[in-house]
């Protein structure tokens, strides 16, 4: 008695593993994204210049950006750039979500169109955003801010012109843009807290800042890491905002990373050093990434 | 009798509408000449021109580039656009036509020129112009197109450069020297203007609107090797002098402070647009956007002259403009595209009423008769072109971070000098 062969399920096939269902993404990710960072850290090896053909690999483009005298003010200018970005867009969006919940429990008209005109500037390119806010913060007579200031007795403010103002207008232009992002992740976290203890807490007598504090941003924590990993990496890689707002001037006061990478591709035409900038971009948005990864609850990470 | 007539216009309507139609298909957003064509030459041209948003240049330029492929049976023109990031859209061209993937025929930004000539990507023109029109191009012209083998590698097809703009109701005469200009420009803020403005933000333009003055002392940013020299002996001193005039014309209150966030002849054209200032320096393709932006007599207030000096006698003006130059080896293509540079040099020159290169064309055009051409001409017999170096991008980007730090008081001129030409000599050993 022969025992009949056994036959797979096909289910059972398709099932076996996990990496068919997987390949498609992983050829696309691998196509579209990994292999430019993979060129890119290849080219960070290179002396390789725009339209020099003649290309050799050596460590002069990484060794030339870690000893270039002008890397420190431009690490400088990110991390301010970044920090006071997402922290601005963090607390802003909270509070723009705050009260559109707010208003909705109240029943409230009009959430709806406050949502729609923060999320406008969200949908502005980065390169107009820049420009919307360079005629806003002109500083000519005609300025639309400096001419309001004007009609209330405030003097005329050198948004642009002077070097600490410059970056101060970067990031106030950055906050518009980007609290729109902020304000919907941050929504969406709030309407998921149980209701339950809001009214727990009033009938404990609990004051607003009380249930702020001790209800609203624990229940929040992991959003708002989540949103800030995703803000800071937008940040860290924004360029185009600052490009047509200053240009990174007046000198170097408002460049930054990432507009030096580009500047160093495209004005000086030095590949190899705008490779191994970008890598450097890479490595400090990973580490930030981790950092903000580790203070996230053990159970979300 | 009415019949007849109505026959002969039906007639004559029925003749002409296969070539109004014929026309219109030779010209589409991608292509100039038949579909079906023989030959094909790719050109990436600019939006300004053929494709420009203003019906009445688009028009023109369809007329011209109509006659220009009906002259040449058999051809077929694609076109390809460039956008307005100049950088990265020449940057392209190099890469693409590396990888042979590049356009036949393209419009080059003089300043890029020089690039374009070290990577060896341009095929000589010489055997399709006759050296008389060779030898009409302005000196400084043929330089810039010449090759180190004596080719002519683009036509140049129109320059440009940098002068000095002021209402006369408030400054009648023409500033000559530099203590004039300042003169002028406080006079003008005693009368509630802005005195002078300038580009000195972080855009190529800053840079060689400036340059302007460092080549009025007779200083020399490169050597005849190409390499820097703007910051050594005689040239250190020209160079800070030259940045010293713009230091003390905003620290004075001639000049506004904003000065440094400026970096678009747009926002100079916009104050004077909304009489806010007395004077700036601008470019010569701005006269007529005054007169087309500015009610007459607002316009009619709006004179232009040579830019001052540090002495009458001592004038410069920086001249840039743009070059047509072919980027094939076949013989046939470059002479199609030696014919599309001609094309432009010379009708659509006239058009546009920009600079020709060539002293004759100003002859041969009635469209350059006005008072604001002779004070052009006069100015660019002291043009000066950007050094063809690889390195000039350098120097230009060092220079804006310079004139920013200065001017923004975050830097003394001689610190900041010293800085850009660390940075530009680093830059040049990695050549």
């Amino acid at each position: 008695m022969t025992r009949p062969a056994r036959r797979a399920r096909p289910a059972t096939r398709l099932t076996s593993g996990a990496l068919p269902w997987l390949l498609p993404a992983l050829l696309m990710l691998g196509m579209f994204y990994l292999y430019p960072i993979a060129e890119a850290l290849r080219l960070a090896f290179t002396d390789a210049r725009l339209f020099d053909q003649s290309t050799s690999f050596s460590l002069a483009s990484i060794a030339g950006v870690a000893g270039s005298a002008t890397l420190g003010t431009i690490l400088r200018n990110t991390l301010v750039y970044t920090v006071a970005s997402v922290l601005g867009q963090l607390a802003l969006g909270l509070f723009i979500a705050l009260l559109v919940v707010r208003a909705e429990r109240a029943r409230l008209r009009g959430t709806l169109v406050l949502r729609t005109i923060v999320l406008a500037a969200w949908v502005i390119p980065a390169i107009a955003n820049g420009i919307i806010w360079q005629l806003l913060l002109s500083e000519a007579p005609f300025g639309a801010i400096n001419s309001a200031l004007r009609l209330i007795g405030v003097s005329p403010v050198a948004w642009l012109s002077d070097p600490a103002n410059a970056m101060t207008s970067a990031v106030i232009a950055t906050i518009w843009q980007g609290t729109a992002y902020s304000m919907i992740l941050l929504y969406a976290a709030l309407k998921s807290i149980d209701p339950v203890l809001y009214e727990a807490a009033a009938i404990d007598d609990a004051t607003a800042m009380e249930r702020f504090w001790f209800i609203t941003l624990p229940h929040m924590r992991p959003a708002l890491l989540v949103n800030a990993i995703l803000i800071k990496i937008m940040t860290l890689n924004m360029f185009d905002t600052i490009l047509s707002l200053t240009g990174g001037g007046p000198g170097r006061a408002t460049e930054v990373l990432s507009l030096f990478a580009y500047n160093t591709v495209f004005q000086s035409f030095e590949l190899g050093r705008g490779a191994a900038l970008a890598m450097l971009l890479l490595l400090i948005s990973l580490l930030l990434t981790a950092a903000l990864i580790l203070l996230l609850p053990r159970g979300r990470r | 009798m009415t019949l007849a007539r109505t026959s002969l216009v039906l007639a004559l309507l029925a003749t002409a509408a296969p070539a109004v139609v014929h026309a219109q298909d030779l010209i589409t957003r991608n292509r100039v000449g038949p579909a079906d064509a023989e030959n094909a030459l790719t050109f990436r041209l600019t939006a300004f021109d053929l494709y420009s948003a203003d019906q009445a240049t688009a028009e023109a330029f369809e007329k011209m580039f109509t006659d220009f492929i009906l002259a040449n049976p058999g051809w077929r023109i694609d076109t390809q656009l460039q956008t307005g990031a100049i950088a990265q859209e020449q940057a392209r061209i190099i890469e693409q036509t590396r990888a042979g993937r590049g356009p036949d025929c393209a419009m080059i930004d003089s300043s890029q020129l020089a690039t374009f000539k070290e990577a060896g990507l341009l095929a000589p023109m010489t055997p399709f112009f006759s050296q008389e029109e060779i030898d009409d191009l302005f000196p400084f012209v043929r330089d810039g197109v010449t090759d180190e083998n004596g080719d002519i590698v683009a036509l140049w097809w129109f320059t440009d450069l940098r002068v000095l703009y002021r209402d006369k109701s408030l400054v009648p005469d023409a500033p000559q020297i530099w203590s004039e200009l300042q003169d002028a420009a406080l006079a003008a803020v005693e009368q509630g203007r802005e005195g002078v403005l300038f580009n000195a933000g972080r855009d190529e333009a800053s840079a060689f609107d400036w340059l302007a003055h460092f080549w009025a002392q007779g200083g020399e940013l490169v050597d005849e090797e190409g390499r820097p020299v703007f910051f050594e002996d005689e040239n250190r001193e020209k160079f800070l002098t030259a940045v010293q005039f713009y230091a003390d014309l905003v620290e004075s209150g001639a000049a506004p402070r904003r000065v440094t966030a400026l970096s678009s002849y747009d926002d100079l054209l916009a104050s004077a647009a909304a009489g806010s200032t007395g004077m700036f320096i601008g470019g010569n393709w701005m006269y007529g956007q005054i007169q087309n932006t500015m009610p007459p007599e607002q316009a009619a207030n709006w004179a232009v002259s040579e830019l001052p000096g540090p002495t009458e006698d001592a004038r410069a003006t920086g001249t840039g403009g743009w070059t047509i130059a072919a980027l094939t080896d076949d013989p046939a293509k470059v002479e199609i595209c030696a014919g599309i540079a001609r094309l432009y040099a010379g009708p659509g020159n006239a058009f546009q009423r920009l600079l020709p290169t060539s002293a004759s064309l100003y002859e041969a055009y009635e469209e350059f008769a006005g008072p604001e051409f002779e004070v052009f001409a006069g100015a660019l017999q002291n043009g000066r072109a950007r050094p063809g170096v690889p390195i000039y991008p350098e120097i230009s980007s060092q220079i804006q971070i310079l004139l920013g730090n200065v001017l923004s008081g975050a830097a003394t001129p001689e610190a900041a000098l010293d800085a850009a030409a660390a940075e530009v000599m680093a830059a040049f050993e990695r050549l």
